[in-house]
């Protein structure tokens, strides 16, 4: 077990040292900054002053190691368009994007779970036929347009819940169903195959031949074995939950890292951009060493063997 | 047979898929203390007719006919609530597959002491002790050990005496072993079926025995029922079937074992031609096809069992030309 963990925190900061590269990679590759930060009439030589100011002109091996050695210090440079410290700004607004997040977490796991139980032993079923068609919609759906509609219906029209901002809980509901509604099918529909996998084995007839109902084969035995594929559906969807506040944050007006990411690449922030990648960057990296610890306490074969 | 005073009695299982007769009338008993072997190759009904008498049969599979009596009571008329009942307590089943038949995330402990407390309202301790005691009986060294392991940490013969000692924790009077045997090495067989053996012997418990195997039968069994293509060919005390076989199917079949005395590289002895699949059932017997013995009357009138003698039934038109076959597989 402590070597599994060893290896698993290996892993996550070769895998986080990997991103701090390719970020750096990719933000040398899309140009020169200095061009977006002087006036339009700037001569060669203001420009050249400031490359030179800005450490743009030294061989690119040694900004790596500078930027290298102003992560590890936490510092993450200073906001060309603000003024101050760009790890300030994202951590000001990470408060909002994890509300967010977690609101929608509660919709995609609190309904897709048992949703997609439901559906995997109620085979036939009218209940069954519900949740499907809600499944499929759910996924089916892009999420500016089901935000644009939840607004329509519950804030324009029912006038039920506000329409934008971030003051309070009514304010987090609909913002929270627009995001989570994906992660919400595919949990339903992992859930469901990975629990009608398991009816297929064994052990669940052994069960059964012993006496146990089976609800109770199933409720004891198939969705702890059902769980292991659906843990890293999980680690997944958290990523891509961060994917889609950009969008979801950019209809309701939320002032979460998403909304910031958008006004940043229009002003051509580049040093909170850079942050804002590495942030999503670091929480997938993490939730995947989480969902492997998950793996090891479900499944004695991880937790024993290895 | 010990007809006088059976256990068990299957009467008349018919089985439907799909409109076939997968099972047809099969009807068999097993007195206290015997077993009772069902034979036949690959998808002659053998296993369906198992999972028929734990009521566990697939949702394809359905039971148009038949009685499955434990002594007074008809299992097959319970519904499903009153046979969670009997499952595990009066009646039990181990399979195929031991280490598959095992939730690989719990442990072997409390997967024993769930069987247990299923039926019987006790503590965890108690349900844990009852376990133990279990796999003393079933012959695992160290228990106390064993029982916080996972199915994984144990090997097939191991994973198959923890299934025993799940089917027999309850004390049932019938077990079931579908092909109990058949994915473990031979020197763990040996030790599979000598625990089978004694504990007929020290409880009484009746068992039904499904397998392919002869030596098996010839091993173990009391009483052998030849099943081919979902009916009962031949159904003998054992001496009587190997000595005597009164279908040909059953002669064809043991002459195809293969024999020590055999020339070294001689060809094995096959039956011509394939099991008919449910769809080409006729109205006769179903082996006629592939047998040396048919006539006119074989493709259009099924055979009863016709009774021999001392518990020895066949269902074939031409007991009395029995000789031919012996003729023929020589």
């Amino acid at each position: 077990m402590l070597r599994y963990a060893v290896e698993r925190l290996i892993q996550a900061i070769i895998a986080i040292f990997g991103v701090l590269t390719i970020v750096f990679v990719v933000m040398h590759l899309s140009g020169d900054p200095t061009l977006l930060l002087v006036p339009q009439d700037a001569s060669a030589e203001m420009i050249a002053q400031l490359r030179s100011q800005l450490g743009f002109d030294r061989p690119i091996w040694v900004q790596y190691l500078e930027y290298l050695g102003g992560l590890a210090h936490f510092d993450f440079g200073i906001s060309v368009v603000q003024r101050v410290p760009a790890f300030d700004i994202v951590v000001s607004r990470v408060p909002y994007t994890a509300m967010l997040a977690a609101g929608a977490l509660v919709v995609a796991i609190g309904m897709g779970i048992p949703a997609g139980i439901i559906m995997a032993t109620r085979r036939g079923g009218w209940l069954e036929r519900l949740l499907t068609a809600i499944v499929v919609t759910g996924q089916s759906v892009p999420t500016f347009l089901s935000g644009i509609v939840l607004i329509f219906f519950f804030g324009v029209t029912l006038r039920w819940l506000p329409t934008s901002g971030s003051g309070d809980f009514a304010s987090l509901i609909m913002p929270s169903l627009a995001l989570g509604a994906i992660s919400m099918s595919t949990f339903a529909r992992m859930t469901r195959i990975s629990i009608i996998d398991e009816l297929g084995k064994d052990y669940v007839r052994a069960g059964r031949a012993r006496g146990l109902s089976l609800g109770s084969v199933v409720f004891r035995h198939v969705l702890r074995n059902a769980a292991i594929p659906v843990i890293t559906i999980a680690a997944l969807e958290i990523g891509n939950l961060l994917a889609g506040a950009v969008i979801v944050e950019t209809v309701f007006a939320w002032p979460g890292i998403g909304q910031l990411a958008i006004q940043s690449i229009q002003s051509r922030d580049f040093l909170v951009v850079q942050v804002i990648v590495l942030l999503i960057s670091f929480v997938y990296v993490l939730t995947s060493v989480i969902a492997d610890f998950v793996y090891a306490l479900v499944d004695p074969r991880i937790r024993l063997v290895r | 047979m010990d007809a006088a005073n059976p256990l068990l009695s299957v009467d008349r299982l018919t089985i439907d898929i799909g409109g076939a007769n997968v099972v047809d009338d099969v009807s068999f008993t097993v007195a206290p203390g015997k077993v009772m072997a069902l034979v036949g190759e690959s998808g002659c009904g053998k296993s369906l007719t198992s999972y028929a008498m734990l009521g566990l049969l697939p949702p394809a599979a359905r039971r148009t006919a038949g009685r499955i009596m434990l002594e007074n009571t008809d299992l097959a008329a319970l519904s499903e609530r009153q046979f969670r009942k009997a499952r595990g307590k009066d009646i039990s089943i181990i399979f195929q597959e031991p280490s598959a038949s095992l939730d690989p995330l719990t442990t072997v402990g409390s997967q024993i002491a769930e069987a247990y407390r299923v039926h019987h309202g006790v503590s965890k301790a108690e349900a844990y002790e009852k376990a133990r005691q279990m796999l003393v009986d079933v012959g695992i060294p160290d228990p106390t050990r064993r029982l916080d392991q996972y199915p994984f940490e144990l090997s097939g013969g191991m994973c198959q005496r923890i299934m025993i000692s799940i089917a027999l924790i309850c004390g049932p009077r019938v077990l079931v072993a579908d092909e109990p045997t058949t994915a473990l090495d031979v020197t763990i067989q040996a030790q599979i079926l000598d625990l089978m053996k004694k504990l007929v012997a020290d409880r009484g418990t009746a068992i039904v025995l499904i397998t392919h195997d002869m030596g098996v039968v010839a091993d173990i069994a009391d009483d052998v029922a030849v099943m081919y293509a979902g009916r009962i060919a031949e159904i003998a005390p054992v001496h009587d079937l190997f000595r005597q076989p009164k279908h040909p199917y059953t002669a064809l079949l043991l002459a195809s074992v293969p024999k020590l005395d055999d020339a070294p590289k001689a060809d094995l002895a096959t039956i011509e031609g394939t099991v008919p699949t449910p769809n080409e059932f006729g109205a006769g017997c179903r082996f006629t096809e592939r047998c040396p013995l048919a006539t006119d009357k074989c493709r259009t009138e099924q055979p009863p069992l016709f009774d021999c003698g001392g518990g020895h039934r066949s269902a074939c038109w031409h007991i009395d030309r029995m000789a031919e076959i012996r003729e023929v597989a020589a």
